[in-house]
């Protein structure tokens, strides 16, 4: 069995074991195994997470679906109800339980420390580094995801803050504020210097900083603050 | 009536209001005091310990103050005066963990207020997680963790590996040694007569303020956005710097060889920069702020 076909076998399995030849080839591969243990690592991160009921932003899965319309992944919102009607639990109910809810800020949180760490790198090493991975994968690169789902997250969208007078929705507001006006900052002198390496670790700390600060955000209210 | 008859009358009617009032008086405060929660009361719990152990504390308002003793036990004493939060405490090995609970849902800040003294070895472990209100921790020589929104820190005597993560608190460290590792968005660090030897410290809106002495195998890395960057050194150190901000000055007062060691720094074609080496140039300490303002200024 060659990794790609692992690959496809591990992203169908859903949590049961998985067929012999995947063992097999597991046990051969470091990189499956690698691989193997971070789906693992994640699903029961996720099932930890789905024990608390929590609520992504709409504009979160109105910008994924949008994603994988335009990917071609999926056909049309039509056709998507239609098929929520006839299979009640369909992908879409699916995605949006909390356990993949969780699962999918998680992914966010390591998009935005892949950007982080590909900020180490020489500029043109991150531009082809992304350009071979678009070209290889469907999936669409870290920080076009970034980009989308959580650089416009708003502060009134942010699960847990719409109550208005605790001291510590005031501050993540506030915050937020403070981390977006330096992104834009940022984003200005990246666009105005495209070659200033500082001024683009700079930006890459703050979508880190952003991305942070709303795990905080989304921990602190799925917990009451307590936990 | 007479004039002497008059002064008895209304003075024994003014002694009968005054018993009259402080009787009502009386009444009144026997009654706010029966009025008042018992769970006011300040509440202590004692666990013996061995000399190392991990106290974790997780409250969401209230003043947690930290110090420590030469008696291998933990005192933990509280107060919550609304009545509705209740404390939990758990003990197994060497590790007590004190957690605060709501007892119903959607209360407000000053209804979740918690305020601890807690009294721990020379040499515990501490993991702190709280949102708001201050902490202060005196004279514990072991590991540390915070997690706070907008408390603010106040670390003295410390000696560790201190780790704090915070959005809005600021954090004061006053005669610190070991490592400090700091992360904030809009709180200001100060570090005052450190004997750190690593420092790794960031903030994005918030000042940072060195005041020290370098020590002669440390790494001290400052960075922020926007906020200022202040460090004092004194002549006997013994330091590499390297400060850059990209939009904003860098201020020096003190007078540096070139930088002798690793390769040559060539003049940033981006912002401001100081390479330089103060005395053999032992540590190394890397300034760096996107539009703030860096000064170094030696002491003496």
């Amino acid at each position: 069995m060659q990794c790609e076909q692992f690959e496809q076998i591990l992203e169908q399995q859903d949590s049961g074991a998985l067929p012999e030849t995947a063992l097999d080839h597991l046990e051969g591969c470091a990189a499956c195994r690698a691989l193997s243990a971070d789906f693992s690592a994640i699903r029961e991160a996720a099932l930890e997470l789905g024990d608390e009921e929590i609520a992504p932003p709409e504009r979160v899965w109105v910008s994924l679906r949008n994603q994988l319309e335009a990917e071609g992944l999926i056909h049309d919102a039509e056709e998507i109800q239609l098929a929520a009607s006839e299979e009640r639990r369909g992908w879409w109910t699916i995605l949006q339980r909390p356990a993949f809810a969780g699962a999918f800020l998680g992914a966010l949180l390591l998009a935005a420390s892949t950007v982080g760490y590909l900020s180490n790198f020489a500029p043109a090493t991150v531009d082809s580094q992304l350009k071979v991975q678009q070209e290889v994968s469907p999936v669409p690169a870290a920080d076009s995801v970034f980009k989308e789902e959580v650089l416009t997250v708003g502060n009134e969208s942010i699960p847990g803050l719409q109550r208005e007078d605790t001291v510590v929705t005031n501050s993540i507001r506030h915050n937020l504020q403070i981390v977006d006006n330096l992104i834009a900052m940022c984003e200005k002198s990246v666009r105005e210097q495209p070659d200033n390496e500082m001024a683009r670790e700079y930006l890459y700390g703050a979508y880190q900083q952003k991305a942070e600060l709303l795990a905080t955000a989304t921990n602190r209210s799925m917990t009451g603050g307590l936990q | 009536m007479n004039a002497i008859s008059y002064l008895r009358a209304t003075s024994t009617a003014r002694a009968r209001n005054v018993v009259r009032v402080s009787a009502l008086s009386a009444m009144m405060v026997g009654l706010v005091l029966a009025a008042a929660p018992a769970h006011a009361d300040r509440m202590e719990k004692h666990f013996a310990v061995q000399k190392q152990p991990k106290i974790t504390v997780r409250n969401s308002n209230g003043r947690i103050q930290v110090k420590a003793w030469n008696k291998n036990e933990v005192q933990v004493s509280w107060t919550n005066p609304s009545g509705k939060t209740v404390v939990e405490t758990e003990e197994a090995g060497n590790r007590v963990e004190i957690v605060t609970r709501e007892t119903q849902e959607g209360l407000s800040e000053e209804d979740c207020k918690t305020d601890f003294e807690i009294t721990v070895p020379v040499f515990s472990e501490l993991n702190v997680r709280t949102d708001s209100g201050n902490v202060t921790v005196d004279s514990v020589h072991g590991d540390m963790t915070f997690d706070t929104v907008g408390a603010n820190l106040q670390l003295s005597d410390v000696a560790g590996y201190v780790v704090v993560k915070t959005i809005d608190g600021s954090l004061v460290c006053d005669r610190c040694a070991g490592k400090l590792e700091a992360n904030s968005i809009s709180g200001n660090v100060q570090m005052l007569q450190p004997s750190l030897d690593s420092v790794r410290v960031q903030t994005s809106s918030g000042n940072i303020f060195f005041d020290g002495s370098f020590s002669s195998r440390g790494i001290y890395i400052m960075k922020n956005f926007s906020g200022a960057i202040e460090v004092h050194f004194t002549s006997s150190d013994s330091f590499d710097v390297n400060a850059t901000s990209l939009k904003g000055d860098v201020i020096n007062q003190a007078t540096f060889k070139p930088d002798t060691h690793g390769s040559p720094h060539p003049a940033s074609k981006w912002g401001h920069s100081l390479f330089g080496t103060m005395n053999e140039g032992h540590a190394k300490v890397e300034l760096s702020s996107f539009s703030g303002t860096i000064k170094i200024l030696q002491r003496d």
